[in-house]
């Protein structure tokens, strides 16, 4: 890997878009498909300037299938090509499903490993951008439940751009999910060059001896900023930012949550079956005897993403990871 | 050579921790003595000992979680009998059926006695604590079925298990005792100020700050709000909190009722310079446990319990009377016990020993439980004039000191002298004793305080 130096300052989106074009420019078994992302530079602009740049054979406009495109790319990646798909948004990802579930996720298994699947199925997902029912989606524990299937998630532009090499260079499927909230929300320093941050690992935030937070994507701001809130009260919370769901870094959890002895988890997908779940069960099995407190879950409802007039009540805000911290705290 | 290992002692049970051995090696057990305390989720049972003999080692540690079939200690049998006379003997003596290549090891497969601690049986069932305070207490060998929770809906926390190895490391004595018998020094109002500065000491070195204090806004005692200033305020926890409820307890039960009394203690203090005069020396405070006492055989009501089941009230012959001894680590009470039986000397001895064990904080539990009486002497903190005392439930009578002072006094004959006069308030329980009774009382203290030689009359 080349350290780079020089830093540019990128909003996630932009990030995403600069690990792409790093990634064309050093390999051309890398290829982009999907929905409108040539011409159009896809409903994001994450691939904005890339066909021009890299050719139509290179940056392909696909037909309106998502399973024919994740299909083809899974073909391609079993011969040779690292195919990265994108989903318009996650909650299109389904007809695909079929493809990702039983073939993209099982060939190494099935192959007895002679063959891998290296390939990167890009999806915006998540509430809070006011768009349309099924585009809010948050459904990412549909893809940790299938063994062979990685699930990465970043919450920054650094992240973005690092994971979406490092998924790139993965020899096997992962699912990048992209918060559509955070896309442009902030900007961060970005590396020139090539740069990755390893899949499997999260992040601890901030250092704190109270309670463990855990959260990602976009809901990694709220739960940096109830931290911020609880610290006025004295309370001081380590925050995680997973950035991989699949395979879950559990050294990084479990040390925390030994040292805090009290867990907050903050995802916006639904509770029931929710990545919170698996976190809870990770916690009881590793890390039961340091519980001060069970495990708080600030999560979406266990509802359909409503309609975006009502968006705001279904996504935790800081006051409900704030109450839930306070919750575990007074246990 | 008989090893003892732990055996199934009922319900299908595969491990169980180890709590405590009840003996140590290069003693003696008979048969069936108890050797050591296990904790299985479900009971704690004593194993006892297969046969007589003397312990040669013990093979864990307290706090350990062994399996079914685990050595646990190593007996010796006291004839020193061969291995193989060894192996019969306790084949037949044990389990006729052993099979004799496995008689050397001795598996008890006769159920045992199982035995619940005292004072537990009634909270046998579910104990509300979180999986951490039981962390905390196996690391402490604390049996939390024995711990009293402060917590919400009456859970057990850290604090409860920190106080509790606390009390008992004070004497490591039977856990259980100290559990069923919470020693809370009952003193007054004055206690609970001394006790202030340790408990915010305790609360700077704990880590978690208690939320529902941080964060609301809170009334401090100068009547300004702070909001979310933790160092204004103090956690109403553990050992506090324990107080606290006990003084409620004593106070709602008992219909307290205080007198107060001026004692002339000018004699005292004479007859004191001539003792120390002839090299001994003699503590105030001795002769006031004295002549209580005395006091005591006489208005037996002030030593007594009052039993309400049974609609009773025990006239309890020994006097232990409880001294609270301001420490460093807060106030706790010592107890001078059979007093009646003991000289002044004994007791100025026995006094100044227990306030050493007390300031050195290695006070046993069996120092501080069992009073019968109790005395606060606030008078060396200068000051106070009277008090209203709380009683140590189930105690029927307290009785403070306060500071003496020279004070003018007119005598029997319209003189007035300047005499050392110590003001004494008494509370008692009104349901048990009629201030008729306490006047007469204190009225006896006085009579012997005022003129210490009568106190020879009593010499045993």
């Amino acid at each position: 890997m080349k350290t780079a130096v020089q830093t540019k300052t990128l909003t996630l989106v932009q990030a995403i878009t600069d690990g792409l074009d790093t990634m064309l420019s050093e390999s051309k078994e890398v290829i982009l498909l999907g929905e409108d992302i040539g011409k159009n530079g896809g409903v994001f602009r994450a691939t904005d300037g890339l066909q021009e740049k890299y050719g139509e054979d290179r940056v392909i406009d696909t037909p309106l299938s998502e399973a024919g495109f994740v299909g083809a790319a899974i073909g391609m990646a079993v011969n040779g090509f690292r195919p990265v798909v994108e989903i318009q948004f996650l909650g299109f990802i389904y007809p695909a499903y079929e493809q990702i579930m039983t073939h993209a996720s099982r060939l190494r298994m099935r192959t007895l490993g002679h063959y891998t699947v290296p390939m990167v199925i890009r999806a915006p997902y998540g509430a809070g951008v006011r768009a349309p029912e099924i585009h809010c989606d948050s459904t990412e524990s549909l893809f940790t439940h299938m063994p062979g299937m990685k699930v990465v998630c970043p919450s920054n532009a650094y992240d973005a751009k690092g994971l979406m090499i490092a998924a790139i260079e993965d020899p096997d499927p992962v699912l990048f999910l992209e918060p559509m909230r955070s896309y442009r929300s902030s900007r961060g320093e970005v590396p020139e060059g090539k740069y990755t941050v390893e899949i499997g690992k999260g992040k601890k935030l901030t250092e704190g001896d109270d309670v463990t937070v855990i959260a990602w994507g976009a809901m990694v701001p709220v739960a940096m900023k109830a931290a911020e809130d609880m610290k006025q009260k004295g309370i001081n919370c380590e925050v995680l930012d997973l950035r991989t769901l699949y395979p879950i870094d559990k050294d990084l959890v479990i040390e925390s949550v030994q040292k805090t002895g009290r867990t907050v988890i903050v995802h916006e997908a639904h509770a029931t079956g929710g990545t919170g779940s698996d976190l809870i069960s990770l916690i009881n099995d590793e890390a039961f005897l340091y519980q001060k407190a069970p495990a708080e879950r600030v999560t979406g409802y266990d509802t359909p993403v409503p309609y975006f007039g009502f968006e705001d009540h279904y996504l935790p805000t800081p006051k409900r990871v704030a109450a839930a911290i306070e919750k575990v705290m007074k246990f | 050579m008989v090893e003892v290992k732990l055996h199934d002692i009922g319900e299908g049970m595969t491990e169980a921790d180890i709590n405590c051995y009840l003996v140590k090696p290069g003693d003696f057990v008979k048969a069936d003595d108890p050797l050591v305390e296990v904790q299985t989720d479900k009971m704690t049972a004593e194993i006892p000992a297969p046969r007589s003999g003397v312990i040669k080692e013990l093979l864990l540690t307290p706090g350990q979680t062994v399996k079914v079939g685990t050595t646990l200690l190593i007996m010796e049998d006291s004839s020193g009998g061969s291995k193989t006379v060894e192996l019969q003997k306790v084949a037949e003596a044990v389990n006729s059926e052993a099979p004799q290549a496995d008689a050397a090891v001795v598996v008890l497969d006769r159920p045992a006695e199982v035995k619940v601690p005292v004072g537990v049986s009634a909270r046998l069932g579910r104990i509300l604590a979180s999986p951490y305070t039981r962390k905390v207490a196996r690391e402490n060998a604390v049996n939390i079925m024995e711990v009293k929770g402060t917590g919400p809906a009456g859970r057990i926390t850290e604090e409860d298990i920190l106080a509790f190895v606390k009390l008992r490391d004070h004497g490591g004595a039977s856990t259980s005792e100290a559990g069923s018998e919470q020693q809370v020094p009952n003193i007054s109002k004055y206690a609970s100020e001394q006790e202030v500065p340790n408990v915010s000491q305790r609360a700077s070195e704990s880590k978690a700050p208690n939320v529902s204090e941080v964060g609301s806004e809170v009334k401090t005692a100068a009547g300004h709000e702070t909001v979310g200033k933790s160092q204004d305020i103090l956690p109403f926890r553990g050992r506090r909190k324990q107080i606290a409820k006990k003084m409620v307890q004593s106070i709602y039960t008992i219909p307290h009722c205080t007198h107060f009394e001026e004692i002339d203690v000018s004699e005292l203090i004479a007859l004191r310079e001539e003792i120390k005069a002839s090299g001994n020396s003699i503590s105030a405070t001795a002769f006031f446990i004295k002549a209580l006492s005395i006091g005591l055989k006489e208005f037996p009501v002030f030593n007594a319990k009052l039993d309400e089941e049974n609609e009773s009230i025990q006239l309890l012959r020994e006097h232990h009377i409880g001294i609270a001894v301001d420490t460093p680590e807060g106030l706790i009470v010592p107890v001078i016990r059979n007093v009646e039986q003991k000289n002044l000397k004994q007791i100025h001895d026995e006094m100044k020993r227990l306030t050493k064990l007390a300031l050195d904080d290695k006070l046993t539990v069996q120092d501080i439980s069992g009073g019968t009486f109790t005395i606060s002497n606030v008078g060396p903190l200068g000051g106070s004039i009277g008090a209203t005392p709380i009683i140590q439930h189930p105690q029927t009578a307290l009785v403070s000191f306060h500071k003496t002072k020279k004070r003018p006094v007119a005598t029997d004959q319209d003189e007035i002298v300047i005499r050392s006069i110590m003001n004494l308030s008494m509370a008692f329980d009104h349901r048990v004793a009629d201030g008729a009774t306490a006047v007469a009382f204190t009225n006896r203290f006085a009579q012997l305080i005022e003129n210490p030689k009568l106190m020879l009359l009593e010499l045993m």
